[in-house]
């Protein structure tokens, strides 16, 4: 199998130990760890064999060559008794070089096979440690082999031949853990076992014993974890963040059931349920962000403060950012990517809650209350008693979304906000290119308030925004795009954020356009938004060309107002506007000429850029027969009545009295634009994200793996 | 014989799997049945023929093959037109187990006192007959006759199955092991019968022992007595109901006036005969007489209502809702309280069901009436007995279940027990997609899903309330009504609608919140999938939200685009414009040489491009540009917005006026398009205005007394033009309304538009000349003449310009009658006139000389006239309704005179014509209009 190596997995060992990644990079250190663990037992104890656990003693005899089993007929049976070792057995492990391993291979298997046999054991207590055991097994082989392909890890765990009845076994037993009446605990547990098991390789697709998970689908498991209303609670999370995570694995090159499976899902619960664990983990961070900014800001108004303040949101957030919102993220645009039916998730209003523990239950999944056969107001009455709180907002998943994206997009200087936002902007895009969701996006009677989180900028007050009217989500989401494009006109120029910005308002538009929608929205701040963005393109053009192609952007810039110029009688919603548009036009004109000069210029030089700036100079046609059109009007106009300066009405007026005069050109294509598609184009970006999320969620598990002790306590006190 | 006697009760005996008490049963049912078939030989034999599907005919064919040589012929006869007709069936199920249900409950006994219409009419005209024949003879008796508890053999018939269960019941309960001594025997004398009857109605004291079987004779001859003093009104009347002439309106009439028992209970019985939708108009005058007036008038009518409520869901309930509306006003006498509480608990029980099985109670049934075996476990049981029928002569009792079996409900319902076990068996562990698990299931309980609607409607209703603002109201309301609408299909429906329907979707996010100051009625739109019946079609298979994708979506919609794209490409679009470098061109004014196309074709065209194509800006290397004018941009947008029919501005604080603005086709599809249902072909969306704690019972008179007046105008020919909205009391504080489509409130109008209303009117439907604003202003003057008149003989207040509202046909309707005869709002004096008409009325109608407005007053003329052609009619309803009532509206004790006043019965026709002109010019003058609109805008903001 072409797998291309990836040299950064080499450098990531167990952060199981307490030791950083700097000591554990080579299979020595993590050796002289184990040393160190040997050694505290000994310091403790004096004398060396009899201390040792009694664990770490059948550890060992696994570990020589002698089948275990061979004196103790129980071993296996004892060993699942003890509370598992994680540290040494991994670090054991990971000690081995390629020739020992081989030699212990049949033990290997063997502890394997056990383990996998133990899952379907009674007692929990074996259960759990059987998992554990699994755990370590996974990460410890895989630690060890760096240079080792994924057949030889394979080989080295279950053997070749037995590998697919193994793991077939070993996914069965999960899947039945998972779907069935056991403890939480042990739901969770398996959950872990599975993200561990998916996140061994830094790169998912290198991960070779997934292709058994493949074959071996826990995809339904997952679902019905989503769909019940106590398992998604507390699985939710984790079950979003494998789902997101197998999907991803060797998406682009073969067929992956799971994402086969996740564009037909239509199941209503299990769909919300995924959009409901999605919406809490957004929320979550959302709240956080605000108290977070409450906190620091308390009382300050002056700019200083609360740019400092705002540095260090920045700082204190960007772990959480980090570690959790981009899994969650990434599994919200593959369910908005891949399934069609999730859409309506997005819609569906809910309280906003900041507490996750509280079950929302908009889903009736008892399948022994069907409706008609129990009296409704059983779950009508009970589960229908919303929160009354009038502070209380409704929201819905968009909106959650919508407002951590003002946050995320706040600050793109890092690198993983600005994969956050760009991820954001992905979204955004999918949903804008989808005809219901523009549907509701658009609907006059689905009105909220978004309070869209903003930069504190020099020139702008903050708190300003406290009271945003209720309006049709569409708004929020042209609000978000012109404050992104305020607020990123930087040296370190986002370029591509920037174009799917543009994009996404001229899907919107689009859709108005051909539904004939006329928006109620305040227009004139998007031309200026825009007008702004070519005046910056010019000033800084020639450090932007070294970097970019701002020809494309500004084509589509220009194009934008093309739209409305032409097809302005279509969706803008009174005549009035389509004079502001004019006066917005004129008054700008020296950036429309500056532009219309700079594209002129280079697209009679010959060089890389000649073409695209042709396309602007095209494109800018009917922008600058505006200009010329009007301009010597007003200046006549202003002559003849001696006056020196027009006011706004007396420019509107010369605009609507001139217009008769004025042709245009019809362009064509404007309202024609290129349908995402993920790849080739995003399909590095995907890669890297996905190694990040992988990164973080094998870090995250390892933690929450090792305190599962309370865990342990609660079966062997069952037991 | 007697082996068809026995057969209901064996069926019962099956049941319960006790056959202790089938020996009772056969005794019990016997004598009455023998009697009936001694007195009426002929009838019951009609009737088991010539009507089998009919209840009564099941009883009295029961009663005549009461001689013990029964023949399985005609068990045959009786059993199979019931399977074949199941609104049969219902009643022939209960009757079947009527006896056993009496031990269970007192009321219950009386329930099963069901009189097949068809009979009951058929005995009525026979009584009447014999009557008249007899009248001439000059016999005393004949009298008695006419009332149906003497009836002699031909009256008896329809009132015997009633009798049968008192029989039954008194000697269960005190004497059965007499019963069992006196099995068969004809003993009873004929004129028992009659008596048996009186008892019946008594016997929810239950203390009669059956020896008043023989007593009761000497208690109705004192009323023998009391008619034949009245022996030539009766002919009199006997006579007027028999003719053509007598509808319902005259029944109640008479049924309301009649202080004879006799008369009394033949127009009782007279109900039946009466179409369903004829007496449904005038149940609040039956339900109100039955809850507040005397016994006779409860015994009278309770026969019809327990028929009905048994072949209804929908009327069970509406009666239970009116029924509780109207006790609650009492507190005084127990016993009259807890008549009409009683039937409605009754009928809330759920006992009155129309097929046996599940309503079966006896002695035995009441320890087995758990609901649990009530559904599933009986009716296997039953089953099991239908499949082994056989001959035999053991074979007694599975014939009798076949006789209860067969019903369509039964077999109905088992086999949904049957998937509903199943599909709890395979519980959808997986849940890839199953959303059918709640489908296909029957009711057990038949009217909880409804009641459980409803409550969950009024329990939004009053928890929005407590919310401060309008916004945080329609919020809260979406939210609720989604969680309501993962409930949804079920076996619900909403009784304004005219068809059988059962409610599949709530559109959460278009209900809105009316304008109300501290209550919070609100507005739903309800998708709903038109059936045959509702009570027996399958409810609808709930599909997913998610659904309307598939159903429709983009993969419907792409197509159509590529296909018009592709036509583009290779037709207007196939040239593309040039774009020529030398720009300068484009900034002189010389336009003139350019070829303007004009825009309207490729405008139109190209906004259909599709998506797909890309960037083709860049491939414009055609010969032709295509031009357009700025100003017809211009131009178009303005026509555009001029032309789409106006909508009002979103108002946080008035959110319904949009929603009410909207037309509704254009809602109609709007909804439609976005609901996963809508692509079915029986798809319809219904509205309707769940209040929540507001008395309704008022505005169910005015309805009632407009329905009244616009059929009498219709009769009579006047174009008056009003619009009755239906009302459905629940309770005396909770109901529905159904909206008035199109319209919205002379307020919104005035406040959105802020134009008068003739300029309002002008700009809805153009200048004075068009046909449209022509025809609008027709319809205006009629509606106004109409509601003039209402509202000067209901007197009807409080009427500021938020409750009078204005649809897009130009009509005016009055809403909200809160305060109407005796009620005005807080004495204010405001409003003293006889109706509101301000200048700007006038002025839509042409002014004072216009011939409009002439022509309004004529209107009025003709329709007061007309009115006072029928004034009984009107009155009477309210009549009716004020016995008892502590609605504010009956204040005072001269209400009904002066409504009668106001009718001026009196006046010669050029009296009443002065008399209307001297109304519309105080009505025009009056200040106190100008100070109640003034006063309403300064306290609650209605302009």
């Amino acid at each position: 199998m072409p797998y291309i190596l990836d040299n950064r997995s080499t450098f990531y060992t167990l952060t199981l130990l307490n030791a950083g990644p700097s000591q554990c990079r080579m299979p020595k250190t993590a050796m002289s760890q184990v040393e160190k663990k040997a050694g505290l037992l000994r310091r403790t104890s004096s004398s060396k064999k009899p201390l040792k656990e009694k664990v770490v003693l059948m550890y060992d005899e696994i570990f020589a060559k002698d089948d275990p089993a061979k004196n103790n007929s129980r071993f296996w049976d004892e060993l699942f008794l003890m509370k598992v070792n994680l540290e040494y057995l991994e670090a054991k492990l990971e000690s081995l070089d390629g020739d020992e391993v081989m030699k212990i291979k049949d033990n290997i298997n063997s502890l394997f096979h056990h383990c996998v046999q133990a899952l379907a054991e009674e007692h929990q207590i074996k259960v759990v440690n059987a998992l554990q055991t699994l755990c370590a097994l996974f990460r410890g082989v895989h630690q060890k082999n760096k240079s080792a392909s994924g057949f030889d890890i394979i080989n080295m765990l279950m053997g070749f031949d037995k590998a697919e009845l193994r793991m077939k076994d070993l996914m069965e037993s999960l899947d039945s853990l998972l779907c069935g009446e056991g403890s939480e605990s042990l739901k969770a547990l398996c959950l872990k076992l599975l993200l561990c098991l998916v996140t061994v390789t830094d790169n998912i697709s290198q991960n070779t014993i997934l292709e058994y998970v493949m074959i071996n689908s826990i995809f339904e498991a997952i679902l019905q974890i989503l769909s019940d209303v106590s398992t998604r609670g507390q699985h939710g999370y984790d079950a979003v963040v494998l789902l997101a995570l197998l999907v991803n694995y060797r998406k682009y090159e073969s067929v992956n059931p799971y994402i086969v499976k996740l564009s037909i899902v239509d199941d209503e619960p299990t769909l919300d349920g995924m959009g409901l664990v999605v919406g809490q983990a957004l929320t979550e961070y959302n709240r956080q962000y605000k108290d977070k900014e409450e906190e620091n800001h308390g009382g300050f108004f002056s700019t200083l403060t609360s740019m400092v303040g705002s540095m260090f949101i920045a700082d204190a957030d960007e772990k959480l950012s980090v570690q959790t919102n981009e899994a969650i993220l990434l599994a919200l645009y593959e369910a908005v990517h891949l399934n069609r039916n999730f859409i309506t998730v997005l819609a569906q209003s809910h309280p906003e809650i900041d507490i996750p523990t509280t079950p929302i239950t908009p889903v009736l999944t008892t399948p022994t209350t069907p409706l008609g056969t129990t009296p409704p107001s059983m779950d009508m009455m009970n589960s229908s008693e919303l929160p009354l709180d009038p502070n209380l907002q409704s929201s819905n998943l968009l909106i959650t979304f919508l407002k951590y994206s003002s946050i995320v997009m706040q600050d793109t200087k890092d690198e993983h906000r600005l994969n956050s936002a760009r991820l954001c902007l992905i979204i955004l895009t999918c949903i804008t290119e989808d005809q219901y969701a523009d549907a509701f996006l658009h609907d006059d009677n689905m009105n909220f308030r978004v309070n869209l989180h903003r930069m504190p900028m020099r020139h702008r007050k903050k708190a300003a925004e406290k009271n945003v009217p209720s309006r049709p989500l569409v708004c929020a989401v042209l609000d978000l795009m012109v404050e992104f494009i305020v607020t990123h006109m930087m040296k370190d120029f986002p370029m591509d954020l920037y174009m799917r910005c543009v994009q996404v308002i001229h899907k919107l538009i689009c859709y108005q356009k051909k539904c004939r929608i006329r928006l109620h929205y305040t227009w004139r701040e998007l031309w200026s938004a825009l007008i702004n963005l070519l005046k910056f393109l010019l000033s800084n053009e020639t450090v932007l060309l070294a970097k970019h192609n701002i020809f494309h952007l500004a084509l589509l810039v220009v194009n934008l107002f093309n739209m409305f110029i032409t097809y302005g009688d279509t969706f803008l919603p009174t005549s009035n506007s389509y004079d502001e548009l004019y006066y917005e036009i004129v008054r700008m004109h020296q950036i429309f000429d500056n532009l219309y000069c700079m594209v002129l210029r280079v697209s009679t030089n010959t060089g890389q850029w000649k073409e695209p700036a042709s396309k602007v100079t095209h494109s800018l046609v009917n922008v600058r027969a505006i200009i010329n059109h009007f301009n010597p009007k007003i200046e006549s106009y202003a002559a003849v009545n001696h006056i020196s300066q027009l006011s706004e009405d007396q420019v509107l007026e010369v605009v609507r009295s001139n217009y008769d005069t004025l042709t245009l050109k019809l362009q064509d294509g404007l309202d024609q634009f290129e349908r995402y598609s993920e790849q080739p184009k995003e399909a590095a970006f995907f890669k890297e994200l996905v190694r990040s999320i992988s990164l973080n969620v094998r870090k995250n598990v390892s933690l929450n793996t090792l305190s599962q002790d309370l865990l342990l306590k609660e079966f062997s006190t069952i037991s | 014989m007697s082996k068809r006697l026995v057969d209901p009760k064996i069926e019962i005996v099956c049941q319960e799997g006790s056959t202790a008490t089938m020996a009772d049963m056969e005794v019990a049912i016997s004598p009455a049945h023998i009697e009936a078939l001694h007195l009426s030989p002929s009838l019951s034999s009609t009737s088991t023929f010539s009507c089998p599907s009919s209840p009564g005919s099941s009883s009295s064919s029961s009663s005549c093959s009461d001689c013990s040589s029964d023949c399985p012929n005609q068990h045959q006869s009786s059993s199979s037109p019931r399977s074949s007709s199941p609104s049969s069936s219902g009643s022939d199920g209960m009757r079947g187990c009527s006896p056993p249900l009496d031990i269970i409950s007192e009321d219950a006994v009386e329930l099963d006192l069901v009189i097949d219409p068809e009979v009951a009419l058929k005995a009525c005209q026979e009584v009447l007959q014999k009557v008249k024949l007899l009248k001439v003879e000059e016999e005393p008796e004949l009298l008695e006759k006419c009332s149906p508890q003497r009836l002699l053999p031909n009256g008896t018939v329809y009132l015997e199955p009633f009798d049968t269960d008192s029989i039954k019941e008194e000697e269960e309960q005190h004497d059965p092991s007499q019963q069992i001594t006196q099995p068969c025997p004809p003993s009873q004398q004929p004129c028992d019968t009659g008596s048996i009857k009186e008892e019946d109605e008594e016997e929810e004291e239950k203390c009669d022992p059956p020896r008043q079987i023989t007593q009761t004779c000497p208690q109705s001859q004192p009323q023998n007595g009391d008619q034949s003093s009245a022996a030539a009104k009766q002919s009199l009347l006997l006579r007027l109901f028999e003719s053509k002439l007598f509808d319902v309106s005259m029944a109640i009439s008479y049924l309301y006036k009649s202080k004879e028992p006799g008369v009394q209970a033949y127009i009782g019985n007279r109900l039946f005969s009466f179409s369903d939708e004829d007496v449904d108009f005038h149940l609040p005058q039956l339900l109100n007489m039955y809850v507040h007036m005397d016994e006779d008038m409860g015994d009278a009518i309770r026969p019809y209502v327990v028929h009905r409520c048994r072949q209804s869901i929908a009327f069970s309930l509406q009666t239970a809702w009116l029924l509780g509306a109207y006790s609650s006003d009492m507190h005084i006498s127990t016993q009259r309280h807890s008549r009409g509480t009683k039937l409605r608990k009754l009928i809330l029980s759920d006992e009155l069901k129309p097929h046996a099985a599940s309503k079966g109670v006896d002695p035995a049934g009441a320890a087995a009436a758990s609901p649990g075996l009530r559904d599933g476990a009986r009716v296997h049981h039953h089953q099991r007995h239908t499949v082994e029928l056989s001959p035999d002569p053991d074979s007694q009792i599975i014939p009798a279940d076949a006789y209860l079996s067969p019903s369509k409900r039964t077999h109905q319902r088992s086999k949904s027990d049957a998937t509903h076990c199943t599909s709890l068996g395979t519980s959808l562990k997986r849940t890839a997609s199953n959303p059918k698990v709640e489908s296909t299931y029957d009711e057990p309980l038949r009217l909880t899903p409804q009641r459980e609607f409803i409550k969950s409607l009024m329990g939004i209703g009053k928890r929005l309330a407590t919310l401060p603002t309008k916004e945080q109201k329609t919020k809260q309301l979406t939210s609720e009504l989604l969680v309501l609408n993962h409930k949804l299909p079920a076996r619900v429906w909403l009784p304004t609608a005219a068809f059988d329907h059962h409610v599949v979707r709530v559109p959460h996010t278009q209900a809105v919140v009316l304008n109300s100051k501290d209550k919070a009625p609100y507005i739903i739109y309800v998708e709903v999938l038109e059936c045959e019946s509702f009570e027996t079609s399958a409810i609808p298979v709930r599909i997913p939200e998610t659904r309307i994708r598939s159903a429709r979506s983009a993969d419907n919609l792409l197509p159509e685009c590529i296909g018009i794209t592709a036509e583009q490409r290779a037709g207007s679009f196939s040239t593309v414009p040039n774009y020529d470098n030398d720009d300068e061109a484009w900034a002189v004014d010389d336009i003139g040489e350019l070829q303007v196309e004009l825009p309207e074709g490729h405008t139109s065209s190209s906004d259909n491009i599709s998506q797909f194509s890309v960037d083709s800006i860049t491939s414009t290397e055609s010969k032709e540009p295509v031009f357009i004018a700025a100003g017809d941009i211009r131009r178009r947008l303005s026509e555009n917005l001029a032309h789409t029919p106006t909508t009002f501005r979103k108002d946080p604080e008035d959110p319904s006026a949009v929603a009410l603005k909207e037309p509704w086709q254009e809602k109609v599809r709007r909804i439609r398009e976005g609901s996963p249902y809508g692509h079915l072909p029986n798809w319809r969306l219904l509205s309707v205005i769940v209040k929540c704690g507001d008395d309704l019972r008022q505005e169910l008179l005015a309805f009632q007394v407009l329905s009244q007046l616009q059929s009498i105008w219709e009769q009579e020919r006047v174009p008056l033009w009003i619009k009755p909205y239906k009302i459905l009391v629940m309770s005396s504080d909770s109901g529905m309304i159904e909206p008035v489509l199109n319209a919205v409130s002379l307020h919104q109008v005035r406040k959105q538009s802020q134009l008068s209303l003739l300029d309002y009117f002008l700009q809805e439907h153009g200048s004075y000349t068009t046909e449209a604003f022509l025809t609008a202003q027709r319809n205006f003057v009629e509606s106004c003449a109409g509601y003039s008149l209402i509202c000067y003989l209901l007197q009807v207040k409080d009427r500021h310009n938020g409750n009078i509202l204005l649809d897009s046909e130009g009509h005016i309707i009055h809403i909200d009658f809160g305060f109407i005869l005796s009620s005005s709002p807080r004495n204010l004096g405001f409003e003293t006139s006889a109706f509101k008409l301000t200048s700007e009325f006038v002025d839509v109608m042409g002014g004072l000389d216009g011939d409009m407005f002439n022509y309004y007053k004529m209107l009025m003329l003709q329709g007061l006239i007309a009115a006072r052609k029928h004034m009984e009619k009107v009155v009477q309803i309210v009549e009716i309704m004020q016995q008892g009532s502590h609605l504010p509206c009956f204040h005072g004790s001269s209400t009904i005179r002066y409504l009668k006043e106001r009718f001026h019965m009196s006046l010669t026709e050029e009296q009443l014509q002065v008399l209307v002109e001297q109304m519309v010019d105080g009505s025009m003058r009056s200040i106190t209009t100008k100070l109640y609109d003034g006063f309403q805008y300064f306290t609650n903001g209605i302009m």
